[in-house]
């Protein structure tokens, strides 16, 4: 049986990806290079004819190329995964200088802690939907916005669950806020550390001129000093409402008093710390057997009479 | 301003094009049909500017640093270079380097009555001729065109997606060109031309492919260039070190003795200096020391050992 006929039809009817000339081929930018001389008598004969054959010659060599990549499947059909570029060529951008580690990544690699990229879709159980982790229908604001919050039986009573959960968001945003400015201000640092320090003598100065009666506006300027910046001192009308200026003078004795960690603190020192570590309603309840204070003050004087020898074991 | 700091892999140049005090209607065609085929990252001006690339530069990079773009395509046409368009490159806010291109001839897409590529996918690139390897012109021209259809590295593609080549071919180099200082042949012409591939079935995975013109066509003549100045280019060259990913996968030919074997593990070669044997330390055993050989010279100390031995039995049992 002469099978050479059936196979001579059969290849005919396929195309040959055969080519001859040798390419320069980067896989990386889909470039292909011809380096072989133009052949001149054909670039006479027939210019696009000889333009369009050397180039699909060329890109026959790329596909080649391209096709022995390693492939797999996605939903908009076979993707090759390109290697690195082999071709050089110039950056617009110097090459970005290694910025210093921050407190958190010195510490997570020290631990070996690995970062974890956090989707921004979450799934909610109670919607079965996926829901904004954050943003504007976030997850995140969730207490906030419901309708009906639980609320422990000891809270207080103008407790409100949606304001407390604001503030606790609020101060999460302002703690990572801060965090992030210590990061640059040590970024900044540390790669110049003379125009940082310079700056912060600067700003002292600056301080120290405005630190006057006067806010610095009478004091004689001295040579090389610049011009103090917008001191403008604002003066109140002799007249204020009685609500007003006592308003005023509690939040001037508010600022003297401190931020409320100093006062935390102060009242630790000055013995006053039990107000954190005790809760005085609670005490009280426990002691008295929940009849109240005015009972727990009875029964102490009352004790003060009897002789105390029925304390039980010590 | 964060999205503007340098990053270690760049993204896609954005080109501008301007178009100087004369332009003309072949001009304006080739600048809106480049336009097209590099969209999305191009940005037209839209009034004319006096703008003398040769002369001053200074133009360049005031734009450059507004828009945030790292090349042009300024295209004039005066009476001494009529059609004349010009590519030019930054690096760091100076300019890098400038070919300038005189268009002979040019076909614009809707002269092609044929299917276009979806605007956006990435074209393929082909050179052809021996000259964009050996004559420095042309090596800027072959490196200036990479850089202007296909800067950006990216990690896979969709071969789907493969559906333009952009083919630039140079006329036959005639015999009288050299890389001298002072050639004065004329150089070969530049033919730019577009193709959409048409994929047919081969028998094999990989098919035969036949092109299909799309345009635009441009013939260019190479006018004048701007070599780049040796230190900028040295600076703009440099590449990012590699990641300790990349050299375990083998990309860092310069750790010798370190492979990375069939099972993808990290093997490394350690070659140890030749042991001196006789200084070995083994486990002592008495009986193979020479005072214990059946005849010899040594017999006399084995004699000795063995009456030592005996008189201490005596002395111990007395």
């Amino acid at each position: 049986m002469d099978v050479s006929t059936l196979l001579q039809a059969q290849n005919d009817k396929f195309k040959s990806i055969e080519v001859d000339k040798e390419h320069e081929i980067d896989p990386g930018l889909l470039l292909v290079s011809d380096l072989n001389p133009i052949d001149a008598e054909a670039h006479e004969a027939n210019l696009e004819d000889h333009l369009q054959s050397t180039a699909r010659d060329g890109v026959q060599a790329l596909l080649a190329a391209l096709f022995s990549l390693p492939i797999h499947s996605s939903p908009d059909g076979p993707v090759a995964k390109l290697p690195a570029p082999t071709y050089e060529l110039p950056r617009a951008k110097p090459l970005p200088k290694p910025k210093p580690q921050t407190k958190w990544e010195r510490f997570a690699s020290a631990k070996g802690i690995q970062h974890s990229v956090k989707d921004k879709k979450v799934w909610d159980e109670e919607k079965q939907d996926w829901v904004n982790r954050w943003g504007r229908y976030g997850k995140n604001k969730e207490l906030e916005d419901q309708w009906l919050t639980e609320v422990p039986a000891n809270a207080d009573v103008d407790f409100d669950p949606a304001k407390d959960a604001k503030t606790k968001r609020k101060e999460v945003i302002a703690k990572n806020t801060k965090q992030r400015d210590a990061n640059l201000a040590r970024a900044q640092k540390a790669a110049d550390p003379k125009e940082s320090r310079k700056k912060e003598i600067e700003s002292t100065l600056q301080s120290t001129r405005k630190s006057t009666a006067s806010m610095g506006k009478f004091d004689k300027k001295l040579d090389g000093e610049k011009k103090i910046r917008g001191i403008k001192r604002k003066f109140e009308p002799a007249e204020v409402s009685a609500a007003n200026e006592r308003k005023s003078s509690l939040a001037i004795l508010a600022g003297l008093e401190g931020s409320s960690a100093k006062k935390a603190r102060r009242a630790e020192q000055d013995g006053q710390g039990a107000s954190d570590v005790v809760n005085v309603r609670k005490a009280v309840k426990f002691a008295s057997g929940g009849k109240g204070s005015h009972s727990l003050a009875r029964s102490a004087s009352t004790q003060k009479g009897k002789t105390s020898f029925k304390k039980g074991k010590r | 301003m964060e999205a503007r700091e340098p990053k270690e892999v760049e993204d896609a140049k954005t080109v501008i094009f301007v178009k100087g005090s004369h332009t003309g209607e072949t001009v304006n065609n080739a600048m809106k049909e480049l336009m097209a085929l590099k969209r999305p990252h191009a940005i037209s001006f839209a009034k004319k500017n006096v703008v003398r690339p040769f002369e001053d530069s200074a133009s360049l990079e005031f734009w450059s640093k507004k828009n945030d773009a790292p090349m042009f395509v300024v295209g004039q046409s005066t009476k001494k270079r009529p059609n004349d368009l010009t590519f030019a490159r930054m690096f760091d806010g100076r300019l890098l380097d400038m070919v300038e291109l005189g268009i002979d001839n040019f076909v614009g897409m809707a002269e092609f009555k044929t299917p276009k590529a979806t605007p956006g996918h990435k074209p393929m690139l082909h050179f052809a001729s021996e000259l964009f390897d050996t004559h420095p012109r042309f090596t800027q021209l072959r490196s200036m065109l990479v850089d202007f259809f296909n800067g950006e590295v990216i990690e896979s593609i969709s071969l789907q997606g493969l559906e333009h080549v952009i083919s630039i071919t140079l006329g036959p180099t005639p015999p009288t060109l050299n890389t001298a200082e002072d050639n004065t042949t004329p150089l070969p012409k530049v033919h730019i031309r577009c193709y959409t591939l048409s994929l047919l079935a081969s028998g094999v995975r990989i098919p035969r492919v036949e092109l299909v013109p799309m345009g635009p066509s441009l013939d260019l003549t190479m006018r004048r260039h701007q070599d780049a100045d040796p230190d900028l280019w040295k600076a703009a060259m440099k590449k990012p070190k590699m990641k300790k990913q990349d050299v375990e996968k083998g990309l860092g030919k310069k750790r010798k003795n370190m492979e990375v074997d069939d099972m993808g593990d990290l093997r490394g070669r350690l070659h140890v200096a030749k042991q001196d044997l006789s200084k070995l330390q083994t486990r002592k055993m008495k009986g193979l020391k020479d005072a214990f050989d059946a005849d010899g010279e040594n017999q006399r100390k084995r004699r000795k050992a063995v009456s030592e031995e005996a008189d201490d039995d005596d002395s111990g049992g007395e």
